[in-house]
């Protein structure tokens, strides 16, 4: 390794990258058009599951029923108790309760109950809650809130679709440009015969790699810094302090999707088969491991899959940080599990590296 | 001094069959030398061994006095490669992937380097362009740039001709002339063109088969023949070639003889033997470009 070679050979490979239309087109616009477009189809309206409600006769509960019956994001089920309701929160039958008690000064409470099981379902609902309860309050002008909201939960969070959506789509980024980048470029680098060209200087394969991935890794910083901001301004993102934690967590990320790049790219033959089987590993990731839908909004056997999808931990650190507000130790086991499937890619990729293209 | 190159019996085989068969030979420092031979004969094989790429099955391989085997790397440092159909990064200039090529031997002089070789292949004004953006034989000279951009002792090209059009050929003949003339270089080429090995090699190595079937200084290849002209000629009873010493005299036999016998006679051709028909004269077989 020698510090001076390293510099320009990174150098070398981040004009590579940033002068490849192609590769600024799939990494940043068209995650960001895809952002536009779930955005604006969903934004809000996503069902979000099932809701116990336990009816009161007096007409700030009675008209809060009524919103909510009406709104697409969830569906209202009737409970009997407000006892019943929460054991069907806690057995999983329904994602959140809505329980109204008497206010002492009067009126009522509407209590969301949820199951920090699935905080992303609990973040939509208590956003549609709680609009059904001010458009109650709105509609008794002049007069106290006819109905209150308060929510009790584990989780503080108040995601909207939009709030979710974002860190998903980015890590979604992130993963197609690491996977399919190094697989397509060290495809085309072996079967040209650049990998045997570079055999012959004195760069070791490991510095010039090292160089790549330092390359890689600027551009997915690139990539989280330039998503959230359009997030931020343009779906009003409700970025939390703790958002910086979504840097070490997108590296983590990227260097696993590197990883499974490499390894792909160590096995295939031609720049084709590398696209293809790159995008056979990265699209069910895409819808399985909870990018455009929370997975616990999922059947329990899709739920189990996600949980050993990389993308999964990559969105949902992501989340985590950026609009969950949770620290940087939460997100820690995230960035442990991107790690360790870095780890075990590397050792596939490296027994199955291959200098000469295959003929 | 040590020669440049010393090759014996240099053997690949790849599954059950041989492609290099104990090859043998030796190259001076300074000295331009040529290995021709038709497509499939086993030049490049025997270059990338010498080269450090392949690892041989037998024989012995030393470059400036250190054997090749089985550390490759350190001798790798002072040669130069071009490879057969090398192609480049896409998205860098010529001059960026010569800086960056000379940073990789950690030259400190690695803008001086880029320019002096971009100089010496002529591709002064295409230092800006990609790469991919060349033509054909600006591709050639960029890669043999390369192999020039860290000064080495001895540069090996690879069919450095191949696919170029004439012009484009003997524009590259003069770039490699230079190489070897002017800065000094050991230079060992591959070709099947006998016109380019007749041209740009002091000696020559014919191979066939997997085996070297001659080697020599051009001229002394076609002294071996024995005869200073090819006569060839067609008449009732087939295609005749003969190599003669007297074109003349064999010339005015042939005819003599056509007209005693009243026997037409086409396609009469004399030319002053080449290494094509010291191929033919080895192998049995015309020489296919």
């Amino acid at each position: 390794m020698n510090a001076g070679r390293f510099v320009a050979t990174t150098k070398a490979q981040l004009q590579m990258t940033f002068r490849r239309r192609v590769t600024l087109f799939w990494s940043l616009f068209f995650p960001i058009i895809l952002m536009g477009a779930l955005g604006l189809l969903f934004g809000g309206q996503l069902n979000a599951g099932k809701v116990a409600v336990v009816p009161v006769d007096a007409a700030g509960p009675r008209a809060v029923v009524h919103v909510l019956d009406d709104t697409k994001g969830v569906t209202v089920k009737r409970a009997e108790s407000a006892s019943e309701a929460i054991h069907q929160v806690r057995t999983g039958s329904r994602d959140a309760a809505v329980v109204f008690v008497p206010a002492p000064g009067g009126g009522y409470v509407a209590r969301l109950y949820t199951s920090n099981t699935s905080a992303d379902q609990a973040g939509i609902i208590r956003g549609i809650v709680l609009g059904a309860t001010d458009g109650v309050a709105v509609a008794a002008t002049g007069r106290p809130p006819a109905v209150r909201f308060e929510a009790r939960s584990v989780d503080s969070s108040s995601l909207t679709y939009v709030d979710f959506l974002v860190p998903g789509v980015i890590a979604l980024a992130i993963m197609n440009t690491a996977v399919i980048g190094l697989a397509t470029i060290m495809v085309d680098w072996r079967q040209r015969g650049i990998l045997r060209r570079l055999k012959l200087t004195p760069i070791p394969l490991a510095e010039f790699f090292a160089a790549r991935v330092t390359a890689s890794l600027t551009l997915a910083l690139m990539q989280v810094v330039v998503l959230l901001i359009f997030g931020r301004l343009v779906f009003d993102v409700s970025l939390d302090s703790t958002a910086w934690a979504a840097i070490p967590v997108a590296l983590a990320g990227c260097l696993c999707f590197l990883a499974m790049g490499f390894a792909i790219g160590s096995f295939v033959s031609t720049p084709e088969t590398g696209d293809a089987v790159s995008q056979v590993f990265t699209l069910p990731m895409m819808f399985l491991a909870g990018t455009f839908l929370p997975v616990a909004a999922m059947p329990a056997f899709v739920q189990a899959v996600a949980r050993v999808l990389p993308l999964y931990y990559l969105a949902n650190g992501l989340r985590d940080a950026t609009v969950r507000g949770l620290s940087i130790t939460h997100v820690i086991p995230d960035i442990a599990v991107l790690l360790l499937v870095t780890a075990i890619l590397s050792v596939v990729a490296l027994r199955s590296f291959r200098w000469e293209p295959s003929i | 001094m040590d020669a440049a190159i010393s090759v014996a019996g240099l053997t690949k085989r790849y599954g059950g069959r041989t492609v290099v068969d104990g090859v043998t030979f030796e190259v001076r420092q300074g000295e331009s030398f040529g290995i021709l031979g038709p497509n499939g004969a086993g030049k490049t094989t025997t270059l990338e061994m010498i080269e450090g790429l392949r690892q041989p099955d037998g024989g012995e391989i030393t470059l400036l006095g250190e054997p090749v085997w089985p550390d490759p790397r350190r001798i790798q440092a002072r040669i130069g490669v071009q490879l057969q159909s090398t192609s480049l990064f896409d998205m860098l200039t010529a001059r960026e992937l010569l800086e960056l090529f000379a940073r990789f031997y950690l030259r400190p002089d690695a803008v001086e380097r880029a320019r002096l070789t971009l100089e010496l292949v002529g591709l002064e004004s295409k230092a800006d362009d990609y790469a991919k953006r060349l033509s054909g034989g600006q591709q050639q000279r960029l890669a043999i740039a390369l192999a020039l951009v860290h000064d080495p002792d001895i540069v090996f090209l690879d069919e450095p001709t191949t696919g170029l059009d004439p012009q484009a050929r003997r524009n590259l003949w003069e770039v490699i002339r230079s190489i070897n003339a002017d800065q000094g270089k050991t230079v060992v080429l591959t070709t099947h063109y006998l016109e380019e090995a007749e041209q740009l090699c002091q000696r020559v190595a014919i191979m066939d088969e997997s085996r070297i079937v001659a080697l020599d200084t051009p001229a002394g290849l076609i002294a071996t023949l024995d005869a200073d002209a090819r006569v060839s000629y067609t008449d009732g009873s087939g295609d005749h070639t003969v190599y003669v010493r007297d074109a003349q005299a064999t010339v005015l036999e042939v005819l003599e003889r056509a007209r005693a016998g009243g026997e037409p006679i086409t396609n009469l051709a004399v030319k002053g033997a080449d290494l094509e028909d010291v191929f033919m004269q080895l192998t049995g077989r015309e020489y296919r470009e």
